[in-house]
């Protein structure tokens, strides 16, 4: 590495990458995230209240099959190692985009990888709203539909902000992952360009870019969810 | 009159095999229009689980929820909902949606019922003067105190202009104070909207305070329902003895000889009794336990004496406080 830093040609080259890869780079991974992001919650929350509502005890009971297989799909796709399932998701982007390389073809199995984490992080912040609130809705003649949409779901948006922040973390880490077989992003900026040709300012700049972003969104994510929770007595 | 609630034979178990727990018996009663109904029993006597099948919250087992004649076990969902809002509740930990300001918790019932959000608002605020926090429409339920919260709570239940109110503990979590204040709210909206009040508790004082009949719960079945104020001064059931005076139900020692029990019923004050039997037949008795209490101004309760052995004098000092209206005296041993 510090051989590189001798070089001064080399440097001047790999800040060249840096100064017209970068930003595009970005933008790559940033437009990519909120796609992923956006489908994945598409996905995901209604099976994360699906596994809520639909138990045994749930306000809206489903067969024990349906949510016996509901939970075994999610928790084989969340079994999966990432990089495997992106594989075996990528034929979908053909599917679909008509491709398998580039940035739009690594969204649907990166779709595939996330939703059952948004799930299951839906599932956990609706199982923390208090019973007895969603009795009491019951008590009024509240329909499940208006349970879900006017209780659980209000009532859990602190924690839900939350684990947005942290499923926008682990997109951000999978996406960068995707490097490797042929995504496009920061991550491909990290492994592509930096380590595998040895241009390893390339790479830190890029990993540093993966950092701020993680930073970002989680403390975003953190203070939202904070402003948000009327829980908390020492503002209003 | 005829009933606004009847419970017809219900019956409900938790569990099965060995561990089902029969949490209702054949439980049977009646609640009639405009009545401040009491439910009173022992931790897991099966008040909630009563009070609960009312509105079914939980499905009882076996037997039927008539409001105002119409069985609710056997309605359809949908209408089962619509009944519902006829019949609100309070419960003991308030309940309060966390999220929404104590105006929106208001409105909350309103909102499901489809009220224009104009309308809601403006019945909201009306309801928040009846209950006495016309100053706190924005504060949200971790900047109120717990009695507050019930009367929002309180507010919120009223909103969809109810028939009956359900009172599960709903003074359990308050201090002496604040439930009082509560009580009198609860007998104020009784009073003036003619609402329907069920009152579950293992508290004697709120029953005494508010309600009209009572009905004593004792491991799933009723022991027995009346008139407060003849349940509480001459329980006929084991139960209600051992609600009303804890400690006659406790055996009083061998030595001390016959035993009556005396019930005051409303209209005589205990210590002058006991003076008088001295002093009109000179036969000394001598006060074993007492529970006694002031309900509207009236000596409700009982009382253990000890009797004289001579079984004549014991005849005269029972037939003596007999004699006594609003006295009843009967040897328990
Ligand atoms: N969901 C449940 N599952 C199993 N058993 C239950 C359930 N709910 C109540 N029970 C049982 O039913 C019995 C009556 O319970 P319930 O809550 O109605 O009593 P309670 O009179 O309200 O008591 P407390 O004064 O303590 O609130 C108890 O033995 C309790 O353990
Ligand atoms: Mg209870």
């Amino acid at each position: 590495m510090f051989d590189v830093f001798s070089d001064a040609a080399k440097v001047a080259q790999q800040l060249q990458i840096i100064a017209s890869e970068y930003s595009f780079a970005t933008w790559e991974t940033l437009y990519s995230l909120l796609l992923e992001v956006v489908f994945a919650y598409a996905i995901g929350l209604p099976l994360g209240v699906l596994l809520v509502t639909g138990e045994k005890d749930g306000i809206r009971p489903l067969p024990g099959w349906v949510m016996a297989l509901l939970n075994g799909v999610i928790n084989l796709l969340r079994s999966i190692p990432f990089l495997i399932l992106f594989i075996i998701a990528l034929p979908l982007s053909k599917l679909i985009v008509g491709t398998k390389v580039g940035t739009p073809a690594t969204i649907a199995p990166m779709v595939v990888a996330a939703f059952p984490l948004v799930a299951r992080m839906v599932e956990t912040s609706l199982r923390e709203v208090n019973h007895g609130v969603i009795e009491a809705a019951q008590s009024m003649g509240a329909s499940a539909w208006q349970i879900v949409r006017k209780v659980l779901l209000p009532e859990a948006v602190p924690s839900l902000l939350s684990g947005a922040a942290i499923t926008i973390g682990t997109i951000l880490g999978y996406g960068a992952m995707t490097g490797i077989v042929g995504g496009g992003g920061l991550g491909k900026l990290a492994i592509n360009y930096g380590y595998y040709n040895f241009k390893f300012i390339v790479m830190w700049a890029a990993v540093i870019g993966l950092i701020i972003l993680v930073q970002i969104f989680q403390s975003a994510g953190t203070k939202l969810a904070a402003v948000c929770d009327k829980r908390l007595r020492n503002r209003s | 009159m005829e009933s606004i609630i009847e419970i017809q034979n219900l019956s409900k178990r938790f569990g099965a095999g060995d561990n089902q727990v029969a949490a209702l018996q054949n439980v049977s009663l009646s609640v009639k229009p405009g009545e401040i109904f009491g439910i009173i029993g022992l931790s897991g006597a099966g008040k909630s689980t009563l009070v609960r099948c009312i509105n079914l919250l939980e499905n009882p087992n076996e037997g039927a929820v008539l409001f105002h004649g119409k069985d609710l076990t056997s309605l359809k969902e949908k209408e089962l909902r619509l009944q519902r809002r006829k019949i609100s509740m309070i419960f003991q930990s308030f309940n309060l949606l966390d999220q929404r300001n104590a105006l929106d918790n208001i409105c909350f019932p309103m909102e499901l019922a489809g009220v224009p959000r104009k309308e809601a608002r403006k019945r909201a605020t009306e309801l928040l003067e009846t209950v006495g926090l016309p100053d706190k429409a924005s504060a949200y339920p971790v900047q109120l105190s717990g009695g507050q919260k019930q009367r929002i709570a309180i507010a919120r239940a009223l909103a969809s202009d109810p028939e009956v109110l359900l009172c599960d503990e709903a003074t359990s979590a308050l201090d002496p104070t604040t439930t009082d204040s509560i009580l009198k709210l609860l007998q104020k909206i009784n009073r003036e909207k003619g609402i329907t009040v069920i009152i579950i508790t293992h508290q004697m004082s709120v029953i005494e305070q508010i309600c009209h009949r009572v009905a004593i719960l004792d491991a799933g079945r009723v022991a027995e329902i009346g008139e407060v104020e003849s349940v509480f001064s001459n329980p006929q059931s084991e139960a209600g003895r051992r609600l009303v005076s804890p400690e006659s139900a406790l055996p009083v020692s061998e030595e001390d000889g016959p035993v009556a029990r005396i019930a005051f019923n409303g209209n005589a004050s205990e210590e002058p009794i006991i003076a008088s039997v001295a002093m009109d037949l000179g036969i000394k008795v001598s006060i074993l336990g007492a529970d006694t209490r002031n309900i509207n101004g009236k000596a409700f309760g009982t009382m253990l004496v000890s009797l004289p052995e001579n079984r004549e004098d014991k005849r005269r000092v029972l037939d003596y406080l007999n004699d006594h209206e609003g006295v009843t005296a009967e040897e328990v041993r």
